[in-house]
């Protein structure tokens, strides 16, 4: 199967893939553009933080005007001149025309709103807030701890409490997520488990797609170009196909080692130093892993491209003609995107070891819990032979309709073949 | 001696039986025509000569002994339906044909400058072939087809859509290939371009091969009886005569076959009296074409062996 005639088709695949600008632009746009989908949503997040708000904060009792005075005066945004806050002290029944002689400003977005605490609020905690926009989440997100502390404080200040006390009685729950691995320490999870698993899922995806369907498109053209005969004159219908996947596949897996190298070098050196909430938790054996398991899948998938490439003899048909294979691709995406929430669940658990569907979901799986090397090993071993199973069928099928051209043929026709 | 033995192939795509035991004999140094209407089976018994088909039943023999892959590195090949890599550069494209053949180097490198040289083609050396008039193409698929300098010359239904200038081309190349003993085989649907070029032909029909063997041998045995004329006048009295058995409009010439080989002498006296003007009287003499029309038109002929 390999002699000189498959490494000159190899060759030939190479040269004309990895020179051709779509495959360079690919290589390097999709980086760029999975950065920038992580840059622009921090960039949105960071943007919400940096609205400004001008408030005046008005309470029944002076004490208590003081305190907020003093909490807010400690507040980040305050001090940054984010926030400009003024205080006053005025009586519940004077509210009404205060509002009123505001209501201009108010209009004019020159103060953003009025926050009254009455005095009944240091008993329920209920306050009033009159704003053009009186459903601002993000607004009461960004004070509610520092009234609340002032009100707390308050509250306790005559009950006999240490400040600890206090200290304890307003700090809020917060979750701490860890890891547990068979590792003899345990790792806090973090984000960028997340991050890894979303950027494995979305580029296996998309590189399947994006190869698989530039290798139809070839299969489709010499075939529409009648090439394929003169081709087969020189060598055996194996010997093209298996060249042209093995040529294919290399220039996918080279494609991919390109993608991944940053995070190569993320985890196997200290070049770059990222925020530990974002360091990937993976080993250098993952990432083989990761590549071997691509490299088996892109064999296979590229077999079925290319034997749906060789039943039509046009694009049109032959794209109406590969959705069952590009759902082999997609459905194993969607599981992989929904594991984010819980990489735990049944579905999770079978599709990463079951034929197709564990090449995008095992690597989605392995960067958000820990795998037992028997799933791993157990997974290679399906879709190796998953990949020799296809091949005798994928190539029977190619090396009849290859050479078939005319009408479009029907799916009963194409299992006869597997007769010829 | 034989160059190729084909042997009793078979092959049915389903129900239909494209060929049905096929045998014939190619001679060393031959230049041989597989000729036979659109359909009767030539491409796919050629395309299991090269191995490219597998057969259901039967064997192609290469001087004795089974074809195998390597044959194809012997083998040019021109297929009916032709075509390259349209985005491949001239130079790449020669190469990668030579290489597949198992052919590279410096040697290689040297023809194929010769080559686009005589064919007028050594400036568009770097062009892409899409970018090439559909002449030139075909001018970059003859270099292919014999670059690798193979000893088999296969030609399905060379001469269709080609332009005058490039038909003489590949003629000539037939022609200079067949001067350096190359055996060269051909398919093809023409009568007239069979009849001048080849010296051992077999005549396909519905998968069967009906005819085979030395085109002189065949015409001796058909045109036996057979007297071709071009005239002047009238000839409809011949129609009821008792020496005629048939008589064949070709246009140009007609075919008329006598009910026995001494009567041609009497042909000639008949139409002379009848005033009709003789400009060219062959007898003993039958085209490939009437020979074919007497063959396929009969679907019942047997094999005939010369």
């Amino acid at each position: 199967m390999f002699n000189f005639r498959t490494l000159t088709i190899i060759k030939r695949e190479l040269r004309e893939k990895i020179l051709s600008k779509t495959f360079i632009l690919m290589t390097l746009l999709v980086p760029v553009f999975m950065f920038g989908i992580l840059a622009f949503q921090t960039f949105l997040i960071a943007y919400n933080g940096e609205n400004s708000a001008t408030l005046l904060i008005i309470s029944e009792s002076s004490e208590l005007t003081n305190s907020l005075r003093k909490d807010f005066g400690e507040m980040s945004l305050v001090k940054n001149g984010k926030y400009k806050i003024d205080f006053e002290t005025e009586s519940k029944s004077e509210i009404k025309n205060k509002i009123d002689g505001l209501k201009n400003k108010l209009l004019a977005d020159k103060l953003t709103g009025v926050v009254f605490i009455p005095s009944t609020a240091l008993k329920d905690k209920r306050i009033e807030y009159y704003s053009k926009n009186p459903g601002n989440n993000d607004l009461f997100q960004k004070i509610r701890g520092t009234i609340n502390q002032a009100l707390v404080d308050n509250y306790f200040n005559n009950k006999q409490l240490s400040k600890a006390d206090i200290e304890y009685a307003r700090d809020r729950v917060d979750f701490n997520g860890f890891r547990i691995s068979s590792d003899k320490e345990v790792k806090q999870a973090n984000d960028g488990a997340t991050i890894i698993s979303m950027v494995f899922s979305f580029i296996l995806y998309f590189s399947l797609m994006f190869i698989g369907m530039m290798m139809m498109r070839s299969v489709v053209e010499e075939k529409n170009s009648k090439i394929v005969e003169l081709l087969l004159s020189s060598v055996k219908a194996k010997e093209l196909m298996t060249g042209k996947i093995i040529g294919t596949a290399v220039t996918g897996l080279l494609q991919m080692i390109i993608w991944i190298s940053p995070l190569i070098v993320l985890i196997s050196s200290s070049l770059f130093v990222i925020p530990a909430e974002y360091m990937p938790t993976l080993s250098i054996g993952q990432i083989f892993y990761f590549l071997l398991n691509y490299f088996v899948g892109l064999i296979t998938f590229l077999g079925l491209f290319a034997t749906v490439g060789a039943i039509f003899d046009n694009e049109q048909d032959a794209q109406s003609g590969i959705w069952p294979i590009m759902m082999l691709v997609m459905i194993p995406f969607f599981i992989s995107i929904s594991m984010l929430k819980n990489p735990d669940t049944l579905l999770a658990n079978v599709t990463s070891l079951l034929p197709f569907s564990s090449i995008i979901v095992m690597p989605a799986r392995m960067s958000l819990v820990e795998i037992p090397l028997w799933q791993f090993a157990l997974s290679i071993v399906v879709n190796v032979a998953t990949m020799l199973l296809i091949f005798p069928f994928a190539g029977k099928i190619y090396r009849v309709g290859i050479l078939l051209t005319g009408k479009k043929p029907q799916w009963s026709e194409v299992f006869k073949w597997l007769k010829y | 001696m034989n160059a190729l033995e084909v042997r009793h192939l078979k092959k049915s795509f389903g129900k239909v039986k494209a060929v049905d035991d096929a045998s014939f004999d190619v001679p060393e140094g031959a230049v041989f025509g597989l000729i036979g209407r659109n359909g009767a089976g030539k491409t796919t018994t050629i395309r299991m000569m090269m191995n490219i088909y597998a057969p259901d039943d039967g064997e192609v023999i290469l001087r004795g002994s089974a074809v195998t892959e390597e044959f194809k590195q012997k083998v040019g090949y021109l297929p009916e339906e032709r075509g390259l890599y349209k985005k491949m550069k001239v130079w790449d494209t020669l190469m990668f044909f030579a290489e597949v053949k198992g052919k590279s180097g410096k040697d290689i490198e040297k023809k194929a400058n010769e080559y686009l040289k005589r064919f007028q083609l050594v400036d568009r050396k770097t062009s892409k072939i899409q970018d090439l008039s559909k002449g030139n193409q075909q001018k970059i698929q003859f270099i292919a087809t014999i670059l690798h300098d193979p000893e088999f010359l296969i030609l399905d239904e060379p001469f269709s859509g080609l332009d005058p200038i490039n038909t003489d081309l590949l003629r000539q190349i037939i022609i200079e290939l067949k001067n350096q003993g190359k055996v060269i085989i051909f398919s093809t649907h023409l009568m007239d371009f069979a009849e001048k070029m080849c010296d051992h032909i077999a005549m396909i029909d519905n998968g069967k091969i009906i005819l085979h063997g030395s085109l002189a041998e065949i015409k001796r045995k058909f045109g036996n009886r057979n007297v071709n004329i071009t005239y002047d006048g009238n000839i409809s009295f011949l129609k009821n005569n008792p020496i005629i058995e048939s008589i064949q409009d070709f246009g140009n010439t007609t075919g008329i076959t006598v009910r026995e080989e001494s009567q041609s002498q009497e042909l000639l006296k008949l139409l002379l009296e009848n005033n009709v003007t003789i400009r060219r009287f062959n007898a003993n003499d039958i085209s490939l074409h009437e020979i074919f029309v007497r063959l396929a038109g009969d679907q019942n002929a047997e094999v005939v062996n010369v």
